[in-house]
């Protein structure tokens, strides 16, 4: 699927809305300011997904977009591993920062996920008037492609090119980097640009 | 003093369904449900080594190296091409882990997968000769046929396996 810049325009907008709050509840969280980047939209030959996600090691919090579309594609709160010890540190009251990652983490990682996802997808639903509710999260820590791969092995719709709008989150002071990605399969991303496309059409 | 490395030492690397053939180093990167295949003939130094991302290509013909059934004949029929004898080639392969315990379990792809290629390979009398599949382990596969047909598998606690 080709996006127009008009289309493209409009899908960045609408990541820009679903990570800001997403980006708000974690400063919240975390008591501290949250930076975001601009969304960038990725559309990648599953061949060279190497190239963007490659061996090192993360946190991936995943969810199904389920609701009006049953299997709409992917959300996912990716976090550096290195970045998940600091942030779930932050959370428990932890400093070591070169400690294997436990069941406390990973349930700290999977809530923390749940409510950045959650404010995402409510923040383009009110927008769009469109549902996308998250599946019950799951997580996996390990090579951030391994994780990726499997999921492109399991949509819905065979794919050889997956689309990516991903937004990254930065937070200074506990040095975090994160990134939330939108992995919609094609029906999905069809219905929001034509939901978009309606919106910004003049009347 | 160690050698500096050089220019042909450098794994070319196989993406998600792409393959290759010949004697030079290759590598996938972070294997999850896909599985990596290689072949080797040890008579002429030739390997293959394919990045397999489902098990059935259901009649697709333009991406080969990304399905069990389509990858496995290619192969072979390239690796006989430049004068590898089908008895001598022997096969080894890595992935087919499942990373997400609590959904795709019922897809279980990556055991799918591992499934369709040994089976596969037991219809082309290709012997397996070692394996490192399965579990939720992601996994990066360096393969090297001058060096014997040596294969790597590194995870990402850093911990690297011969097999």
């Amino acid at each position: 699927m080709k996006l127009s810049a008009v289309q493209t325009d409009a899908v960045q907008e609408l990541g820009n809305i679903g990570a800001a709050h997403a980006a708000t509840t974690l400063s919240q969280m975390l008591m501290s300011p949250v930076e975001m980047s601009v969304p960038q939209i990725k559309v990648i030959d599953i061949s060279q997904l190497g190239q963007y996600i490659g061996e090192e090691s993360a946190a991936l919090v995943v969810f199904e977009l389920q609701g009006e579309i049953p299997h709409g594609g992917y959300i996912i709160f990716y976090i550096t591993r290195a970045s998940a010890v600091r942030l779930t540190n932050t959370m428990l009251g932890l400093t070591d920062e070169n400690r294997p990652l436990n069941e406390m983490d990973e349930s700290a990682l999977l809530e923390i996920g749940n409510i950045m996802v959650s404010a995402f997808l409510d923040a383009t639903a009110e927008l769009l008037g469109f549902i996308m509710l998250p599946s019950p999260p799951a997580l996996t820590i390990d090579m951030a492609h391994a994780a990726m791969e499997s999921l492109i092995a399991q949509m819905a719709e065979e794919v050889d090119e997956v689309i990516l709008f991903s937004t990254e989150l930065v937070c200074e002071e506990h040095k975090l980097d994160s990134d939330i990605i939108l992995m919609p399969e094609y029906t999905t991303l069809t219905k929001i640009v034509g939901l978009l496309e309606n919106m910004i059409k003049p009347r | 003093m160690s050698e500096p490395p050089q220019k042909n030492d450098i794994p070319v690397m196989i993406g998600i369904g792409e393959y290759k053939v010949g004697p030079e180093p290759m590598m996938s990167i972070g294997l999850g449900s896909c599985i990596g295949l290689t072949l080797y003939d040890d008579d002429h130094h030739i390997g293959a080594m394919v990045h397999i991302m489902l098990p059935d290509s259901s009649g697709r013909t333009d991406r080969p190296g990304k399905y069990a059934d389509t990858a496995v004949p290619l192969l072979l029929q390239e690796m006989t091409a430049l004068g590898c004898k089908k008895q001598k080639i022997i096969a080894k392969m890595a992935g087919g882990a499942c990373m997400f315990i609590y959904f795709g379990n019922n897809l279980n792809i990556g055991e799918r997968n591992s499934e369709r290629i040994k089976s596969i390979l037991e219809e082309n009398h290709i012997c397996l000769v070692a394996e490192d599949i399965g579990g939720n382990v992601g996994r990066t596969v360096i393969f090297k046929p001058r060096e014997g047909g040596k294969v790597t598998v590194r995870r990402a606690d850093g911990v690297s396996i011969e097999i």
